[in-house]
């Protein structure tokens, strides 16, 4: 993704764009509305990409289990540096994709690389290059996280010394004598998330690293990807939730029913995947009546009224320009409501879109 | 294959034992096993009538035909099965290292668990039977022991293939259930065939009715790991005044009688 700075050729405003090499965008200049089209230019860079400059590529990928098909003919790359997301519905077959680039599972057909290691003809050489954390793991139950970490660390070929400072650095330190077996749920994937690290490997392959877990975890997690990603890391992830996705992820890929249905940078798929918020306004005497007051405000989509509710579609920065324009006009607000758009409307969005 | 590293051998098998070694069903079972072997060879030891050494040996038999089983399907019915299903097991596969090497880690490390409870139960047992019959059989005690374990080792390696082959844990128990009662249900179905066949239950009860079972019977103890273990067991000992029966296992001749003319008369009372 590049972001470019433009002027507008009419007003001299300046305006910053963000877009993928090749790319066109139309742009209406906010001071001037003149309208106007910006292609972004071709990146030499990206576009003669080296072999090797893929941290992880996957291509062909199928996976059957017996008639149903998991992953459907999948192929896509993931650079060197970069945070890449795996998104889609349960079941999408995130999981099964992420298993077949370990190597984890037989697969019908393929070629996967790690680090430019193929995963079958050098195995141990792409496994030492990646760090797995896999979905709602489980450790020993009879076994201290330190016993835990420091039979992974001489797995992995490296000294026991390691386990302390990261079982440190994910915050396990009081809990470092417990069994694992008395952990909640949120610690058993901190120990997760530690022992990823163990080998210190270029790749990080996660699946799920945040799901089903409450706000405090999720938030060390982040922030070890966010600090993986920095040291020079290539991370990838999935994830069921779009929020959890966005201001992490430089790219996502998104699939259903085991089929790539989109590949891009966050930007220009939340452009594409833009579902508006619905607010729902309780207003007192109604009856059914559209206000006048906000008929001709910029950015509603749509505008409909029941009894004494009014359901608007709108873009999320007229929300609060709706509710004082109601206010002033006098009407008496009892209530509101906003449904914000969830990952499962945009895949019914998109799903339906592509058919 | 290209290379093998023992040291992850190595290191599977230390976490395997360390695991297993702190799991309570595996004590539980463990502490009876012990109590039993040792109670059984106070008192079968004690009684001289019942032939000394070789009854108790006998007894002890009977306790580990059916406790080491059990404590080789509980220890590897999950190790596999289970681990996938807990994602433990595919952090580790996923780690540098080779199936195989996993593969026989988890068989050295749960073996050497289920190795030590015969050697603590027996080993104890031993000196009981030390301390009241004499040591002089003290080597073919040491093979018995070996054997036992033997025993455990067979139902482990089977109970392992069982967990690698089933998806979920579940069906694993379901699979080591099945594999602990075939022993039971297999000498029943030989049997019956040989009986079938033109046999009679007089075969079994001397020695001149013994040696003339048939070859394919001897051999079909092969497909049982607790008989192949009980003829094992004969042999070793070589007994004499023990009857060897394949599928039934051993008992001393007066025993057998004693427990013929017991069904014998419960079957005229129940006629009556």
């Amino acid at each position: 993704m590049i972001t470019k700075t433009i002027m507008c050729p009419k007003c001299k405003n300046t305006l910053t764009v963000q877009g993928n090499p090749g790319e066109k965008v139309h742009i209406t200049c906010p001071s001037c509305n003149i309208k106007g089209v910006f292609t972004f230019p071709i990146d030499e860079s990206i576009s003669r990409v080296v072999h090797d400059s893929f941290a992880l590529e996957i291509k062909d990928l199928t996976k059957k289990y017996k008639e149903l098909i998991a992953v459907n003919n999948l192929s896509f790359n993931v650079r060197k540096g970069e945070i890449f997301g795996l998104l889609g519905p349960n079941g999408a077959g995130k999981s099964t994709t992420i298993k077949a680039i370990l190597g984890l599972i037989h697969t019908n057909s393929g070629e996967i690389k790690i680090n430019g290691f193929d995963i079958i003809k050098k195995g141990i050489e792409a496994r030492a290059s990646v760090g797995y954390l896999p979905e709602r793991v489980a450790f020993y139950d009879n076994l201290t996280p330190l016993q835990t970490m420091n039979f992974l660390s001489e797995l992995w070929g490296v000294d026991k010394s390691v386990s302390k400072p990261l079982i440190k650095e994910v915050g396990l330190e009081d809990a470092i004598n417990r069994k694992v077996g008395t952990f909640s749920k949120g610690m058993v994937q901190l120990l997760g998330v530690a022992q990823v690290m163990i080998g210190k490997p270029p790749v990080y392959i996660l699946d799920e690293p945040m799901g089903g877990l409450d706000a405090r975890w999720v938030k060390i997690i982040r922030e070890k990807i966010k600090m993986l990603n920095k040291q020079g890391a290539t991370i990838l992830f999935s994830s069921h939730i779009l929020s959890e996705v966005e201001n992490l992820c430089h790219r996502v890929a998104i699939i259903n029913r085991g089929k790539l249905i989109a590949e891009d940078t966050v930007a220009n798929l939340n452009k594409y995947l833009r579902i508006k918020p619905r607010l729902e306004i309780s207003i007192s005497g109604l009856n059914g009546r559209v206000p006048e007051v906000i008929k001709n405000i910029e950015g509603i989509e749509a505008v409909n009224a029941n009894d004494d509710t009014l359901f608007i579609t709108c873009e999320s920065y007229v929300k609060s320009h709706i509710i004082t324009s109601l206010q002033n006009s006098g009407l008496k607000i009892d209530n509101i409501k906003t449904i914000e758009p969830s990952l499962e409307d945009a895949f019914v969005k998109l799903i339906e879109g592509g058919a | 294959m290209v290379g093998f590293n023992f040291k992850s051998v190595y290191t599977i098998a230390k976490k395997e034992f360390m695991d297993n070694i702190r799991s309570r069903w595996i004590i539980a079972i463990s502490i009876i096993f012990i109590i039993l072997t040792i109670v059984s060879s106070y008192v079968a030891g004690g009684q001289g009538e019942f032939g000394g050494m070789e009854a108790t040996v006998a007894t002890l038999l009977s306790i580990s035909a059916l406790l080491i089983p059990l404590i080789a399907i509980m220890l590897g019915f999950s190790t596999i099965a289970g681990e996938a299903e807990k994602g433990a097991l595919y952090v580790v596969l996923s780690y540098p290292v080779r199936r195989v090497e996993v593969l026989l880690g988890k068989f050295l490390g749960l073996g050497s668990v289920l190795a030590l409870t015969p050697l603590i139960g027996f080993g104890l047992g031993g000196i009981v039977i030390a301390a009241t019959v004499g040591a002089e059989e003290g080597l073919a005690y040491l093979a018995f022991i070996g054997l036992s374990i033997l025993l455990g080792v067979m139902y482990l390696s089977a109970v392992i293939c069982i967990s690698a082959l089933c998806s979920t844990r579940v069906r694993a128990i379901a699979g080591g259930v099945i594999l602990f009662f075939w022993a039971m249900i297999y000498g029943l179905i030989v049997m019956s065939i040989y009986i079938a066949s033109g046999g009679s239950y007089e075969d079994f009860l001397s020695p001149s009715g013994l040696s003339s079972l048939p070859d394919w019977f001897w051999a079909s103890v092969v497909l049982s790991p607790n008989d192949t273990n009980q003829m094992a067991i004969m042999q070793a000992f070589g007994l004499e005044q023990v009857i060897v029966t394949p599928h039934i296992g051993a008992q001393t001749a007066e025993g057998q009688k004693r427990a013929g003319t017991q069904i014998a008369e419960l079957v005229r009372d129940a006629l009556k």
